[in-house]
């Protein structure tokens, strides 16, 4: 289903590039389309969080998801974390952030996302890919019924977008479209 | 022009209204409007102070746009972009500064990619298995295809303790005949002296950020964590302010001016010294 939503994207991609094959400045329309298809991976990476963040989500199916997951994600990306106590920043890998989600001691946990979202420019690094942030909030709560402890907070999530120009073959032809990989994701717990 | 400002209006009052977050059907939280008006990264400052996009930020402008660079527009964002809590920004200054920046003749905006701002990064090392904090001062410059962030100076305590040459008739010195002993005298300088910088010329000024890299290339000094970011602007003729982040309750949130100083000649020097703490 996702790999659909992709293909169309790209293919999306394809008509946009065509006339600017020539360029590698974005153009206005270009950026559209790109923030278009960011938006979607960030949308499946909450999706994915609140599934694998369940306590009706079974454990093999928890790991399914984390594989999805980290798919979307370039190779070695990082969750950087921070609360409102502390400011220090606690660095794990994708995985390690996933899976301490699913080990959360909580017999209930509910995540929701917030409707808004920011994205940022697109700045070109020197090796010639472009990179943009997509901020978006999450509202988090775990009930534990032995203690009757309930925890809420609410987190902004800045992520990294890397957008590259890549290549394929379609019936024999080299065609060019853009693709779009997570990054770092930086959390910060808010005072909202 | 008037649209825009009433629609700049409408949006940031009515957003003000609304005092609780609501759950829409398909369990997505409605905004009640503080995360719409908190300037949620860097890239919205800059795009809010020279109004390129809309009020809720949910629009790019370009130029062509009519509502590009629109001045009540900018100066509704730049209101907007004062920490008006906790800063004690003068309300006169602020509107000398902001007047300036909107001028009908010579408007001016702040750029990405133009020189005259960093970022001033608190981050903690371990220094010879020692908690040590250092400032990181870094920058952007074009490399490549783009542009990279580098690291321009460094301020580490621990360093600058290390380096206090004294003044005056405290300082030691190697007269000005020891050529004639092949300058034997300083076995004394470097072996019994606590401060062999006394010896350097006037203009010595250590370069904490070789030292701080070596420190790191030899295993001695090991990155922690970041504590905390904020951001130093010169870009505006004759006006510098500093911009941090804001998180806290409320609508007036994320990146902020925080101080505003109208520079006389010399000021930008002497607040530059400030900053880099290399003394």
């Amino acid at each position: 289903m996702k790999n659909r939503i992709y293909l169309s994207a790209i293919v999306f991609f394809l008509a946009l590039t065509s006339g600017f094959s020539q360029s590698e400045t974005i153009s206005p329309a270009r950026k559209q389309a790109i923030d278009s298809l960011a938006l979607e991976k960030v949308k499946d990476l909450s999706q994915y969080i609140s599934i694998i963040g369940s306590k009706e989500t079974q454990f093999s199916e928890a790991n399914r998801v984390m594989d999805r997951a980290e798919e979307l994600f370039a190779p070695g990306a990082e969750m950087g974390v921070s609360s409102i106590n502390s400011n220090d920043i606690a660095y794990y890998k994708v995985r390690r952030y996933f899976e301490r989600l699913m080990a959360l001691n909580y017999d209930r946990v509910n995540i929701t996302w917030y409707d808004i979202q920011y994205i940022s420019d697109l700045e070109r690094q020197p090796d010639g890919r472009y990179v943009g942030v997509i901020t978006v909030y999450q509202r988090f709560e775990g009930t534990s019924i032995e203690t009757g402890m309930n925890y809420k907070d609410t987190t902004k999530k800045d992520i990294t977008i890397y957008v590259e120009k890549k290549q394929t073959q379609i019936a024999g032809r080299t065609i060019d479209f853009w693709d779009v990989m997570l990054g770092d994701v930086r959390v910060t717990e808010t005072s909202a | 022009m008037r649209l825009s400002l009433a629609l700049f209006a409408v949006f940031f009052i009515s957003i003000g209204f609304v005092s609780a977050q609501t759950y829409r059907g398909s369990g997505t939280v409605i905004d009640d409007g503080r995360f719409a008006a908190s300037t949620k990264q860097l890239n919205q400052f800059f795009r809010r102070f020279n109004a390129e996009e809309s009020p809720d930020g949910s629009k790019r402008y370009y130029p062509g746009d009519s509502l590009y660079h629109n001045i009540p527009l900018r100066q509704g964002f730049i209101q907007i972009l004062f920490d008006n809590q906790t800063s004690s920004v003068n309300p006169s200054l602020k509107k000398e500064f902001i007047d300036h920046v909107l001028s009908g003749v010579y408007p001016q905006y702040i750029n990405f990619h133009r020189d005259g701002w960093f970022a001033e990064v608190e981050t903690e090392f371990i220094f010879n298995g020692r908690r040590e904090q250092a400032t990181l001062f870094l920058k952007i410059q074009p490399e490549g295809l783009g542009y990279e962030w580098v690291i321009e100076e460094v301020s580490f305590p621990t360093f600058q303790r290390l380096f206090n040459k004294p003044q005056g008739e405290n300082k030691d010195f190697l007269h000005p005949l020891s050529h004639e002993l092949g300058f034997m005298n300083l076995r004394r300088a470097f072996q019994d002296s606590g401060a062999p910088e006394s010896y350097t010329e006037k203009a010595f000024s250590p370069d904490y950020l070789t030292l701080f890299l070596y420190e790191m290339n030899k295993g001695n000094l090991r990155f922690e964590t970041v504590k905390g970011v904020k951001f130093h602007f010169f870009q505006i003729d004759g006006w510098y302010f500093e911009v941090n982040q804001f998180n806290r309750p409320g609508f007036n949130t994320g990146w902020l001016i925080a101080n505003l100083v109208k520079l006389n000649p010399g000021d930008q020097e002497t607040i530059l010294d400030f900053i880099y703490d290399q003394n």
